[in-house]
């Protein structure tokens, strides 16, 4: 029983590095110590190094959601639609933004910068003066990520 | 993709679209609530728009340096960046190596790939023939490669 307050103890001592952990390795750990009733330092030993053993989230090895040029399609007319200055019916991907859709050069900005952040990239201001219609920023999108399907 | 500016030939619509830009990541920067941001960003679109009838361009130009000193003047400590662009965490992070390298392999390690590296020369040569009928016979340059 001593070793279990031990172990409480230690737990609340590192409540904070714990938070971030799944609880379940700690119950088990503490059962197992419950049936062998191990030495002190033994038992506190093996709670630590089971509780570094089990990572508390799916790693996901920095890679990105899957791409095909209908999700970008998609995604790119969709921020677009929500712009406000955007009318969403006279909207395609043809449409040119400063003579169809009445858009100046400032709003066009803000459309790239919102590009910008959907897909999560720069896109420098020597390219951006090229994608003036949502087909150009398809494209551009899609050569970026290399995607050709 | 990005071609380098040629120096000098920056239009002035460029310019202010630039600036805006810049205003507004710089705007990101100190505001991370983004409806705090919005109001912000909505007090410096009308900024811009305030001025977007003057055509004397000294005015022009004053305003521009002004704005410009007071861009550097709030700068932000730590900016955010892009994780790909250059000060981002996964700047240079993967390194694709270029499309030559190919072509230094050992005959050896070629062999082990033969189908791909026989249909990579024919390429090589259609290409050479396309480039030829686009810019003209190049003869080569006696001392170079």
């Amino acid at each position: 029983m001593a070793g279990i307050a031990k172990n409480i103890r230690a737990l609340t001592r590192q409540a904070v590095v714990l938070r971030s952990f799944a609880l379940r390795p700690a119950t088990v750990a503490v059962h197992k110590c419950l049936k062998s009733s191990n030495s002190l330092v033994a038992s506190n030993q093996f709670l630590i190094s089971n509780q570094r053993l089990v990572s508390p989230v799916e790693r996901c090895y920095s890679s990105k959601p899957p791409l095909s040029l209908k999700l970008i399609t998609d995604r790119v007319l969709l921020v677009l639609k929500l712009y406000d200055k955007v009318n969403p019916e006279k909207l395609t991907l043809e449409s040119h933004f400063i003579n169809d859709l009445g858009l100046d050069s400032l709003d066009h900005v803000e459309v790239i910068m919102a590009m910008e952040d959907e897909f999560g990239f720069e896109i420098p201001d020597m390219d951006a003066e090229k994608l003036l219609k949502p087909k150009d920023i398809v494209r551009y999108v899609a050569d970026k990520e290399d995607i050709y399907e | 993709m990005a071609q380098l500016p040629v120096l000098g030939l920056v239009s002035h619509t460029r310019k202010v679209q630039n600036l805006y830009k810049r205003s507004l990541r710089h705007l990101e920067n100190w505001y991370d609530r983004r409806e705090v941001f919005r109001y912000h960003a909505v007090l410096m679109r009308k900024k811009f728009d305030d001025n977007r009838e003057i055509k004397d361009m000294r005015i022009v130009k004053d305003l521009m340096n002004k704005a410009e000193d007071e861009l550097f003047q709030k700068a932000h400590w730590h900016p955010r960046k892009f994780p790909e662009s250059p000060g981002g965490v996964a700047y240079a992070r993967e390194v694709i190596p270029p499309d030559w390298v190919l072509d230094y392999w050992h005959p050896l390690e070629k062999a082990q790939y033969k189908d791909y590296f026989a249909r990579r020369e024919q390429r090589k040569i259609e290409f050479i023939r396309e480039w030829d009928k686009k810019y003209g016979k190049t003869s080569p340059v006696p001392g170079e490669h």
